[in-house]
């Protein structure tokens, strides 16, 4: 059994295709889906609380936390290979922790939440990740999604039989987020402040991934041997960016549990894992975008399904991800977007470098 | 010394348990390297055919002879059509059989309404030792793990099949050089480890009652008893399941169940960290 392969790989010289100069400026007029369909879904959303009814917006609000929560394991394992299945213990321990700061210390600015939250999400995501992929051994794929899994679930089962953290039941009534003395509740407020931060972390990683960081983070993902050949530490890359993945989470996490007022152990456990990478396979994994279409494909589509199909509507949701997987293994962004374009060019632009050759 | 005798049987009696949902598991990882996440659901699917049959008027112990058959015939089909184009992608294979576990536990939450139906036991009561009283069906369930596990290893070590097995395992393309339909063989080897899957979940349906998230439980606690045990050999699992079971009916006697169940998951994944090749570091079949 294979520990580095990540079973989508596309041929290698795809990427040198895409590297070199010359091949790439003679593409250059079909390379432009991307940014297009950037900026029209981030028209789209923009407008949407002015079209929607209240309502919706809500359920939109939640959706657009969901992307970010989406974005957190695209980063893991559409970049660096890692099958986080545990991606909800970061989510999860940060909305039950600011549930706390906010049930037993009153606080709840969201100067304060929203650092904390993040700091939760980076720190649980660090030392999880120094456990299981830092040490003498290489982990396998394999290894690491077990132990993410057994992360996530001990982490519900520890909150379903905790007092403290409300059991079952969770912790209910979160009083609502403050800005300075507005307080903020759901609706087209709070849609645009989970729009910005969305907005903001999609640029951060877009700018990390294609920078030399995010270069070598791709080159792992192809062929970690040959990365670490090139005296990449390979381990401390996948340690960073899963870190940053966790801390991504854990700021979903705390908007999540100040928008719905409540937390619960859904939110840590293996249920909300699963609903992440469902939202990634389907959008397609290895593009930022892909993770936030599948999140808003997967959730329009249970919104629109479970109250006619209550009953069915998991099992087609199951049949949909199985045909994606089987048929197109790089999401349903690959409908729209090629290969070149997915894996698209890194560090300066092409731009700069032509103009700073002689 | 009564209780310890007690407590003894009890443990004996879950780690069969989980040997026998580790099984199929365990074969199908360590033969064909595919870890597949709907095992679960396959468990779930063999107690939810007994169920069937025990809910039409039929006696019980029919439904379990029916069970391994459905399940293994289902693995088959499946197989064919579905699990046969991940071998080239490990990865892909956990997510793909992942999506095929979701569609067989919803549709069974479909069927069962979402409740837990119970089955009765086909041979209830209890055998009286002295002053002790066993659950006759917990002695049951370890005696036929113990002649499915001798039988699945015998089938695997000494029959021609479990030649061709081990040789389509070891390097396809000799095998297939040699005539050996590997194709076929891995369809084969699939629906067998499906349909131990669909007898352990026969099985232990009087115990734990039907219920759609019944595979979800085992899940989590097979694959960590492979890893535990190690994949590649037909021993490591067994041995991985029976530490896990062990541990996993033990604890609770001494601490608090929540923690005992949590405690047990993450000292196995420590384990596996510092000793990654797991209990049994061979491969292939021992005879």
């Amino acid at each position: 059994m294979s520990s580095t392969g990540t079973g989508i790989q596309p041929p290698p010289h795809v990427i040198e295709a895409a590297r070199s100069p010359g091949m790439a400026s003679a593409f250059a007029g079909r390379m432009k889906v991307l940014p297009i369909l950037e900026v029209a879904l981030l028209i789209a959303a923009s407008i949407a609380p002015l079209v929607l009814r209240d309502y919706i917006t809500v359920y939109a609000t939640r959706v657009l936390i969901l992307c970010l929560f989406a974005l957190s394991f695209d980063l893991v394992w559409g970049y660096a290979g890692i099958l986080s299945l545990g991606q909800s213990l970061f989510f999860g321990m940060a909305g039950y922790g600011v549930a706390l700061l906010s049930r037993d210390f009153g606080v709840g600015s969201i100067f304060a939440v929203l650092p904390a939250g993040t700091l939760i999400g980076f720190v649980a995501a660090l030392y999880l990740a120094g456990f299981l992929l830092l040490g003498r051994h290489p982990s396998s794929v394999v290894f690491v999604s077990l132990g993410t899994m057994t992360g996530a679930y001990t982490a519900d089962r520890l909150a379903r039989g905790s007092h403290y953290l409300g059991g079952q039941n969770g912790i209910p009534s979160i009083q609502p987020m403050t800005i300075g003395s507005y307080q903020l509740s759901e609706g087209p407020g709070f849609y645009y402040l989970v729009l910005a931060i969305l907005v903001l972390i999609y640029l951060l990683s877009r700018f990390l991934l294609r920078s030399q960081f995010g270069l070598a983070l791709a080159g792992l993902r192809e062929n970690e041997q040959r990365i670490a050949f090139f005296g990449y530490k390979v381990q401390h890359l996948k340690a960073i960016i899963f870190a940053i993945s966790g801390a991504i989470a854990g700021t979903a996490g705390s908007l999540y549990a100040f928008h719905e007022g409540f937390v619960w152990t859904n939110m840590l456990g293996v249920v909300m894992s699963t609903q992440v990478v469902l939202y990634v396979l389907f959008g397609g994994s290895g593009t930022l975008i892909g993770a936030v279409i599948g999140t808003a494909i997967v959730e329009g589509l249970s919104f629109w399904l479970s109250d006619n199909y209550r009953d069915i509507w998991p099992i087609i949701l199951g049949v949909l991800l199985l045909l994606v997987i089987l048929f197109r293994p790089l999401g349903l962004i690959s409908l729209v977007l090629g290969e070149r374009e997915r894996v698209g060019h890194f560090g300066p632009s092409l731009k700069e470098k032509r103009n700073a050759a002689p | 010394m009564d209780t310890l005798l007690i407590a003894a049987f009890e443990i004996l009696s879950f780690g069969a348990i989980v040997v026998l949902v580790v099984l199929g598991l365990g074969i199908i990882a360590s033969m064909m390297g595919i870890f597949n996440f709907a095992q679960g659901e396959f468990v779930l699917l063999g107690a939810y055919v007994t169920y069937l049959v025990h809910s039409v008027g039929l006696p019980v112990p029919l439904g379990m002879l029916a069970a391994p058959v459905a399940v293994g015939t289902l693995g088959f089909v499946l197989e064919k059509l579905v699990v046969r184009r991940f071998y080239a992608a490990p990865i892909v294979a956990m997510l793909g059989t992942y999506a095929l576990g979701l569609i067989i536990r919803e549709a069974v939450r479909g069927l069962t309404g979402g409740l837990y139906l119970s089955v009765p036991e086909p041979i209830s009561g209890s055998i009286t030792i002295g002053s002790l009283h066993f659950a006759s069906w917990r002695g049951v369930i370890v005696i036929i793990t113990l002649l499915v596990m001798a039988a699945s290893h015998a089938l695997l070590a000494y029959t021609s099949f479990g030649l061709r097995v081990r040789a389509s395992l070891e390097n396809p393309q000799l095998a297939r050089a040699s005539g050996i339909s590997t194709g076929m063989i891995y369809s084969v080897t699939f629906a067998f480890g499906a349909a131990l899957a669909g007898l352990a979940g026969a099985l232990i349906v009087p115990v734990f009652s039907l219920f759609a998230d019944l595979g979800i439980r085992f899940l989590i606690q097979g694959f960590v008893a492979v890893m535990v045990g190690g994949v590649g050999s037909f021993a490591g699992p067994v041995a991985g399941a029976s530490v896990i079971g062990t541990f996993s009916a033990w604890l609770p006697w001494l601490m608090s169940p929540v923690i005992a169940d949590v405690l047990v998951f993450v000292l196995a994944i420590i384990f596996i960290k510092f000793r990654p090749q797991g209990l049994v570091s061979g491969r292939g079949v021992n005879r």
